[in-house]
């Protein structure tokens, strides 16, 4: 007997969405035949605002753009700016952004760590996982001043060296870390219902994958071995020894797979380069900021993030202002057309999993 | 990169006439093409040179010139290069092909493209509704969208705000005044 | 015996003692100030000692936390789970925008005054708000609850037109319907 169809409406408020957005699900019994995003509840207009701040200004919004990782956007902006005015930057502030991302990355995996089991119900992790972020935040803190908002990768270089004694700090962290990276594959990849409830679930198959121009741990989850880092260096990354893994499962279980492996790649770059950061200066002075002009000009440039590429568009109309800045999220392509696409078919309980799998983030999408 | 970048544009001139290039350093490169070729020419770079990455679709509102532009940026891993797609369309009546049953994705661009800008796509399947609900005015990211006195009409100021008078010297004033004698020598 | 009047009072100070010590967030992460209930929830500044602990849906909420900047398309599910809570309810503003739109002051999509829509009983400012900021917070509402000042919900009732006619000039469409307590 065919069971009826009733809508539901997942979100905004409801504890397993991530973030603030709401997904239209049409079930039958427990299973969706169609799913139906709607976005827009975090849309603060950053865009039109940054057209009426000067290129410093604007430079402030930057990192609040997705909050889980804030220093791509940063590092973006940054080196869109220096493309269009053609500003060098010192080799050490290089290394330094290199170190601020990746470590932006490993605290975003944390974060990742708990929302993944989270949405099954392993709370555990969670507690362990959220809190053990807390000592990447306290670096953060120490660097930049800001626990969440750090506003140091600026254009030019970064805003201030390295406080004194801080590499050996990282690197204590960085110990104590990946420890506990142990502990969480014990918890995780040991445990029978976490196999159970990802396996086969939320798959993303190649073609799937090529159609929606799919990025990041998802596309490396069906096998496709692609990093921006590797693909279309930035920084320092081309001068760095560091591996790009991928899953060939496709589903919610090969991704968690892959950024497990993310997690150390993080820890082993940020070795690396406390290893082999160079001495000197750390910024290139810039003008006065209420007169600050760029040449006439546009740049595209993408970093790779936890949830995937990101990528910035910056014109400047030769004026003290920018004339348009466009951010293109991961979770811009993961969370509308691919989610509605994925969600087909699935349960409605694996919905939060799929959602944290795919790294969806509305403040990204709707900017 | 150099030889690369030859091939592609000598690939593209000869399938399609009005297209000019521009060379940048770097792995970019530019095509300026007629709107009316847009969805030829990205799927000639998708499925024969591939370029099958759609980057990012971005729209630049040129209101002196009357004109939006429109930039597809596309990505090919094997040839590690990025291709610009550039168009321009009259700002007054913009019409824009759609290209969305080329890369699945574009669909969300071009929602917000017609939501934001007012552009119409032809064909364009999803709401009309994308960020914003209720919206009365003009497309909001059109440069003559004055956002700042939208918001003075729509909204509340807190009090207090308007005034910029340099209440600093004040506050050190009194705070001066409330410095207990044993702490003024360590005050400023 | 209730209605004696001393009597009454006891059981005020009783209940507010109760209620202070178990304020039910509603887990709905209106803005980026989300970010920082996962670490105040978890093992290091661990908000559940004080009794505070996220509960999922509106009805068995008690204090609705607006994390950050609310877009009118926000505001208006905001206005509806508000309405969906049950008395004892508070509402703590949290960061700089719910104040007076901090960064976000010229936006077109995003109110800058909260307390014109709703009634806060207590704001924590900063952009963003650090765990301690966020426990102090929620200490002073403890504190004013104790006092049996937490009186929004009240505020509320007793100025429904005044709300009602704030929230409606920027939504038009606001579909709750006219309660009458």
């Amino acid at each position: 007997m065919r069971e009826k169809a009733t809508t539901l409406y997942f979100g905004p408020q409801h504890p397993g969405i991530t973030g603030n957005m709401m997904i239209r699900l049409k079930v039958e019994g427990d299973t969706i035949i169609k799913a139906t995003t709607e976005v827009g509840y975090l849309h603060r207009a950053f865009e039109k605002l940054q057209e009426k701040r000067n290129w410093l200004q604007s430079f402030t919004m930057m990192c609040r753009f997705c909050v889980p990782e804030t220093d791509p956007m940063e590092e973006l902006y940054a080196r869109a700016v220096e493309e269009i005015e053609g500003r060098e930057v010192p080799e050490r502030a290089k290394y330094i952004r290199v170190m601020v991302l990746e470590l932006a990355r490993l605290a975003s995996f944390m974060l990742w760590y708990g929302g993944q089991n989270g949405s099954l119900g392993l709370y555990t992790m969670g507690q362990w996982s959220v809190g053990d972020r807390n000592y990447i935040l306290d670096l953060f803190e120490e660097l930049t001043g800001g626990r969440i908002y750090h506003m140091y990768i600026w254009p030019g270089g970064v805003r201030r060296d390295l406080p004194k004694g801080f590499e050996g700090r990282v690197l204590k962290t960085l110990d104590y870390l990946e420890k506990r990276l142990d502990d969480y594959d014990d918890l995780m990849f040991d445990n029978a219902i976490f196999k159970k409830r990802t396996q086969g679930v939320g798959i993303v198959d190649k073609a799937t994958a090529v159609e929606h121009g799919v990025v990041g741990a998802v596309l490396r989850g069906c096998g496709i071995k692609s990093d921006i880092r590797i693909d279309d260096p930035y920084e320092v990354y081309d001068k760095l020894d560091f591996i790009v893994p991928t899953s060939d499962g496709a589903d919610i279980w090969s991704r968690a797979l892959v950024r497990r492996q993310e997690a150390r790649q993080s820890i082993r770059i940020i070795r690396q380069v406390i290893d082999t950061m160079p001495g000197g200066s750390v910024y290139n002075k810039i003008p006065n900021p209420q007169k600050w002009k760029l040449p006439k000009g546009d740049a595209y440039v993408r970093a790779e993030s936890v949830r995937g590429e990101v990528g910035l568009y910056v014109v400047s109309d030769g004026g003290t202002m920018p004339r348009r800045v466009h951010l293109r999220g991961a979770a811009y392509v993961h969370g509308i057309t691919l989610l509605e696409d994925v969600l087909v078919g699935e349960n409605i309980a694996d919905v939060s999993a799929i959602m944290n799998s795919l790294g969806t983030c509305p403040p990204e999408i709707e900017r | 990169m150099k030889d690369i970048k030859a091939k592609l544009t000598e690939k593209i001139k000869a399938s399609f006439d009005t297209v000019s290039e521009k060379d940048y350093n770097g792995n970019r490169l530019d095509f300026h093409v007629d709107v009316k070729i847009i969805p030829q020419i990205l799927t000639f770079l998708k499925v024969n040179l591939g370029y099958i990455h759609l980057s990012h679709i971005s729209c630049v509102d040129w209101l002196e010139e009357g004109e939006f532009e429109i930039i597809y940026i596309l990505w090919s891993p094997v040839e590690k290069l990025k291709v610009f797609v550039r168009t321009r369309i009259n700002r007054e009546k913009p019409v824009l092909p759609n290209i969305d049953m080329i890369w699945r994705q574009a669909n969300t661009y071009e929602r917000e493209m017609r939501e934001m800008f007012g552009i119409e796509i032809e064909g364009l399947e999803g709401a009309e509704e994308f960020l914003l609900e209720d919206w009365q005015e003009m497309p909001p990211m059109r440069r003559d969208f004055q956002t700042e006195e939208y918001a003075e009409k729509t909204f509340w100021s807190r009090e207090g705000r308007e005034d910029a008078i340099d209440v600093r010297e004040e506050i050190i004033k009194r705070s001066r005044e409330e410095i207990p004698d044993f702490a003024k020598k360590y005050s400023r | 015996m209730i209605n004696d009047k001393n009597s009454q009072k006891i059981v005020d100070i009783i209940q507010n003692w109760a209620r202070k010590h178990s304020i039910w967030v509603l887990a709905y992460g209106t803005g980026c100030g989300a970010i920082e209930i996962p670490p105040t929830m978890t093992s290091r500044y661990d908000a559940e000692r004080l009794g505070v602990r996220g509960a999922a849906t509106p009805r068995q909420a008690d204090v609705l936390l607006v994390t950050g900047y609310l877009t009118t398309k926000t505001l208006k599910r905001v206005i509806r789970v508000y309405e969906q809570m049950q008395d004892p309810k508070f509402v703590i503003g949290f960061g700089s925008c719910t104040i007076n739109g901090g960064m976000y002051y010229d936006s077109y999509n995003t109110i800058k005054l909260l307390d014109k829509y709703l009634p806060v009983d207590v704001y924590i400012n900063g952009c963003m708000p650090r765990p301690e900021a966020v426990l102090a917070g929620f200490g002073k509402l403890q504190e004013i609850i104790a006092e049996g000042r937490a009186n929004g919900a009240q505020k509320y009732k007793d100025n429904l037109e005044w709300y009602k006619a704030n929230q409606k000039k920027i939504i038009p469409s606001l579909l709750t319907t006219d309660y009458n307590w």
